[in-house]
């Protein structure tokens, strides 16, 4: 099946390697990614939202636009890019006055959002079309005995009833798709505890990223799972930020699911980007029997 | 405008209402500044504060609540309720601790969406030039790059080196387009029934 490849901004500017790890493993699941070219921004879903609500509401429904004149739905790679398309796409299917409003901006450059494609983060695609059966025969190298502490980010589920992607005190997909690697879901108790990153504050991101980072070593794992490039971005600079502050270290390595698929279908570490990893999964690698590269 | 106590009940002693500095309130008087508030309920999301009964499910699985002495979702309502505005609009205005977790918006019986209050207050304090700078350098770069990140020197090789192709184009005078302000005659966009927007 065909599906509209939507980049966004932090991955493919600040994190190549989770770009590199979702082109490789996606045509192997019979995804053909379709690249095309105009998008912008989503845009960002807090700092701009913040400044322009209606500019953020107009920007997002260019995009939507672009996606609707090549008749493909979107998929997502970043929980943020999620976020804002799927709720600019409800707000615009479900708010007639809404919807006027940022036509009338989009007439100025001669596009109309007409409210005729669906946006789906790559995990909701993968459920929803491919099925978690085609994940699982993708599966060369199946990642036994490997423990991965599950983290969801808040905007992949949040709000509900927009985003429609699972039940949000009680989530199942990504302990479904570690599952269906040959991984062990590990749950720990901070799981739901937000990464904290859009909180404007010299101490308040970091002191949720440390409570949640404890909590996790707490399990016991080899890595964290993760699907969204901010929480990466928490997790790993952040442990940075705590050692540099606090002197307390961690050692967690974060993880970006695609990379942990990448690996179980056989490819290597730096074939998913891992190797530019600053923290980076060792005793992992050694349960797979992969090298340090 | 004198209230009139009701009959049966002792007045309450004197206790300043909480986090509510656009109402002034003794024992008999409170002032509700309704000026101040219309003018959020004119901004998308921040209407829906009205619907607010002050139940306090919101707080509970507020991660800046927990995390950060004095940020109080049920509060920040109040305040706003009160016409207190100029509290939660001034340059270090605690909205900004606010971590847009989305569980207020989940837990909130009455619909009121919390987050979206907040986000509809720091469009205000954007309106009136009181932004931080983080808020700011994002929404510059978006202006003039179209991407949120800035695009650092080396990027094109790496990607090429990762085997990526290279970030495509964005037509920027598309994006400068429609971000300009909305025009008279476009005019300032929808009113629903109750005359707030939706
Ligand atoms: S949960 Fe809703 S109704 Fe209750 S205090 Fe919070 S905003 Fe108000
Ligand atoms: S979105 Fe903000 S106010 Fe709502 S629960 Fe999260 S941190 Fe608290």
């Amino acid at each position: 099946m065909k599906a509209l490849f939507f980049p966004g901004c932090l991955i493919p500017i600040k994190y190549p390697q989770m770009e590199v790890a979702v082109r490789r493993t996606l045509p192997p699941l019979g995804i053909e990614i379709v690249d095309l070219e105009g998008f912008s921004c989503c845009p960002d879903p807090i700092f701009f939202q913040a400044a322009d609500k209606v500019g953020w509401l107009t920007m997002a429904a260019r995009n939507l636009c672009l996606a609707e004149e090549a008749g493909i739905d979107i998929f997502t790679i970043c929980s943020g890019c999620t976020g804002t398309l799927s709720e600019a796409n409800h707000i615009l299917k479900h708010e007639p006055p809404m919807r006027d409003m940022v036509n009338r901006r989009l007439k100025r450059i001669g596009k109309e959002y007409r409210g005729e494609i669906e946006v789906r983060h790559i995990v909701t695609l993968i459920r929803e079309k491919v099925g978690l059966e085609r994940v699982r025969e993708s599966v060369k190298r199946p990642l036994e005995g490997v423990r991965v502490a599950l983290h969801y980010g808040c905007h992949l589920l949040k709000p509900s009833d927009i985003m429609r992607v699972d039940d949000p005190d009680e989530p199942q997909i990504l302990h479904q798709l570690i599952e269906a690697i040959g991984a062990q879901p590990i749950v720990h108790d901070e799981r739901f505890l937000c990464c904290g990153k859009a909180c404007i504050d010299p101490d308040l991101p970091l002191e949720m990223t440390r409570t949640v980072l404890r909590s996790v070593k707490e399990a016991d794992v080899d890595c964290m799972g993760l699907i969204c490039p901010t929480c990466f971005s928490s997790f790993d600079t952040g442990q940075l930020l705590i050692a540099r502050k606090t002197g307390e270290k961690m050692d967690v390595p974060p993880v970006y699911y695609f990379q942990l698929l990448g690996l179980a279908q056989g490819l290597t570490p730096a074939e998913v980007g891992l190797n530019r990893h600053r923290i980076k999964p060792l005793s992992l690698f050694e349960k797979i029997g992969q090298g340090v590269t | 405008m004198t209230a009139q106590e009701p009959r049966n009940r002792t007045p309450e002693p004197e206790k300043p209402a909480v986090g509510a500095a656009g109402a002034t309130k003794t024992a008999e008087v409170m002032h509700i500044d309704l000026d101040a508030r219309k003018r959020l309920l004119a901004v998308i999301g921040g209407n829906r504060v009205t619907y607010c009964y002050q139940c306090g499910a919101c707080v509970g699985d507020c991660p800046s609540a927990r995390f950060y002495e004095g940020f109080n979702p049920r509060e920040i309502m109040l305040t706003v309720l009160l016409g207190g505005l100029d509290e939660l609009l001034c340059p270090d205005s605690i909205i900004w601790k606010c971590s847009n977790c989305y569980n207020c918006y989940e837990r909130c019986p009455q619909d009121v969406r919390p987050v979206e209050v907040i986000i509809a207050l720091k469009n205000l304090i954007k309106e009136d030039g009181h932004q931080p700078q983080d808020v700011q350098s994002i929404y510059e770069t978006i202006l003039k790059t179209g991407r949120s990140a800035p695009v650092i020197a080396g990027l094109a090789r790496t990607r090429e080196r990762l085997g990526l192709p290279p970030l495509p184009p964005i037509d920027m005078a598309e994006i400068q387009a429609i971000l300009k302000p909305d025009t008279a005659e476009e005019g300032r966009g929808p009113e629903n029934e109750l005359g707030k927007r939706s």
